[in-house]
């Protein structure tokens, strides 16, 4: 027969033993996911990239411009679409606003279209229809020289 | 294995054997499949071109249940409705307690999930 | 069983306990639609077998892995053959898990005491379709990546945390390499693990309350 002593102690190294255990599992949980949280997340800054020339932009309609760029030793890639709207330029993002897939321009339709999900965009890139919550997203743009130079955040 | 048969069988060797057919017939049919109809794989990753995924037949119905949250409401459609009903899934055997109403309920719980599966694969299917 | 088996029974010590296993009987009244979920679980081994396969010539980096999948297909003798089963018996497996499910609800062997057993076979559901996700991607070629772009992106629209979650699943603000090795690894490890360990679960509760044989 356990003396009351004895009792005691069990009932306090099972407590332990329960915490113990919880404690180890919470604190293992918490250094897994630390470690498996990206660590270097670098604040994006608006870095100018040459894109065409200036007379290549587009006199009416819009254009699409795919260019290839390099920053911080890191290759990297970006569509966009070059728009004149009645004489108005500007650059829009060719990234859907709903879940990032790549919008086109229809030309009969006179909308940007999202394949994936039915999103719908107008000439401004403003929401016609589909589940998008936000317009298509305009991009810095910068005329120096003759050349057209659009602000990436990289 | 017939219906009629009451009898109880041992697991070695009556049981086992039926179940060598079939795991036989389960393999053979992944093969023949697999020999008939090899998986394509696609074109290298493109950052330039438009492109429609098209998720596996078992994602359909999230591909088009996205659909139908817009705006504000895409958090409801993304998230919180498949959620619930994993919970909806995961609560059935609470729902039903015996009782033939709880059954019904626990009937319709089900109907419920597996039919908006069905439908919401079938959509897109059909659309496509 | 022959006597090379008989000596490793006499040290191993597993023919006492397990004994029952073999011996113990089979409800009669089970018909064919009772197969689903073992034919679940023929489908998992194989996927099982064919992806260590497929893992020994798959390389999960940005640079090879379109290059490494084209090699398996093309190079690898049989490669063909054994990345077409890994794919149709995950679909078959998706297809039997949803049957199977079926059945059981049909036959109401979620009522107590099963109702654990049908929580557990719920979470080999999420696991498999948390598999056919991240596999989708190990290909990395259009669909893949598209997809995973989609797929991650859902989870940024969670208020507060879903940004941080977005970083976090995909090892970096967008779905690079990083990603890649996460969902191999994800894909590889930590999803076979777990469900090994639910099968475990699912089969150990079902010899402990036996075939619900009733209708």
């Amino acid at each position: 027969m356990a003396t009351p002593d004895q009792q005691n102690r069990r009932t306090f190294l099972k407590t332990f033993i329960k915490i113990g255990l919880i404690f180890l599992a919470f604190i293992s949980g918490i250094i897994s996911l630390v470690f498996l949280y990206p660590s270097e997340i670098r604040k994006r800054e608006l870095k100018f990239f040459y894109a065409i020339k200036e007379e290549d932009l587009p006199r009416r309609g819009v254009k699409r411009i795919e260019l290839a760029y390099e920053s911080n030793q890191k290759a990297g890639s970006f569509r966009a679409f070059l728009i004149n709207n009645g004489g108005k330029i500007f650059a829009l993002s060719s990234v859907c606003s709903h879940l990032g897939c790549l919008v086109e321009w229809s030309r009969n339709n006179n909308m940007f279209a999202c394949p994936c999900h039915g999103g719908k965009y107008d000439i401004e890139g403003r929401i016609i229809a589909g589940p998008p919550a936000f317009p298509l997203e305009r991009i810095p743009m910068k005329i120096r020289n003759g050349k057209v130079y659009l602000g990436l955040k990289v | 294995m017939e219906s009629g048969d009451r009898g109880d069988k041992r697991l070695y060797p009556d049981y086992m054997s039926e179940i060598l057919i079939v795991i036989f017939f389960s393999l053979g049919l992944v093969v023949l499949l697999s020999l008939l109809f090899p998986p394509p794989l696609g074109r290298e990753i493109s950052f330039f071109s438009a492109y429609q995924p098209a998720p596996e037949w078992y994602f359909l119905w999230l591909y088009q249940l996205v659909r139908y949250f817009s705006g504000q409401w895409a958090f409801i459609g993304n998230i919180i409705v498949p959620l619930s009903s994993l919970a909806l899934l995961l609560s059935i055997p609470f729902i039903d307690h015996g009782t033939k109403v709880s059954r019904n309920m626990a009937i319709a719980a089900f109907a419920l999930l597996f039919g908006s599966f069905l439908v919401l694969t079938l959509f897109p299917l059909i659309r496509i | 069983m022959g006597k090379a088996f008989d000596w490793i029974y006499s040290r191993f010590g597993i023919k006492e306990s397990h004994k029952g296993l073999l011996k113990r009987t089979i409800p009669g009244n089970v018909n064919y639609s009772y197969c689903l979920g073992g034919m679940a679980f023929i489908f998992y081994c194989t996927l099982l077998i064919s992806g260590m396969l497929l893992s020994s010539y798959y390389i999960p980096s940005e640079k090879e892995a379109f290059q490494s999948v084209v090699r398996i297909m093309r190079v690898a003798n049989l490669g063909l053959l054994i990345r077409a089963i890994h794919k149709w018996t995950a679909n078959l497996l998706m297809l039997s898990i949803l049957l199977h499910t079926l059945r059981v609800f049909a036959n109401k062997a979620y009522r107590p005491p099963r109702e654990l057993n049908w929580i557990a076979g719920a979470f080999t559901l999420v696991l498999s379709f948390a598999s056919g996700f991240t596999g989708y991607l190990l290909p990395w070629d259009q669909k893949a990546y598209w997809a995973t772009v989609v797929g991650t992106n859902m989870i940024a629209t969670i208020p507060l945390i879903g940004n941080s979650l977005l970083l976090l699943v995909r090892g970096g603000p967008e779905v690079t390499g990083f990603t890649l090795v996460r969902f191999y690894s994800l894909h590889v490890i930590w999803f076979p693990l777990l469900m090994n360990l639910l099968l475990w679960a699912h089969f150990h509760m079902i010899r402990k309350q036996g075939i619900s044989g009733g209708l």
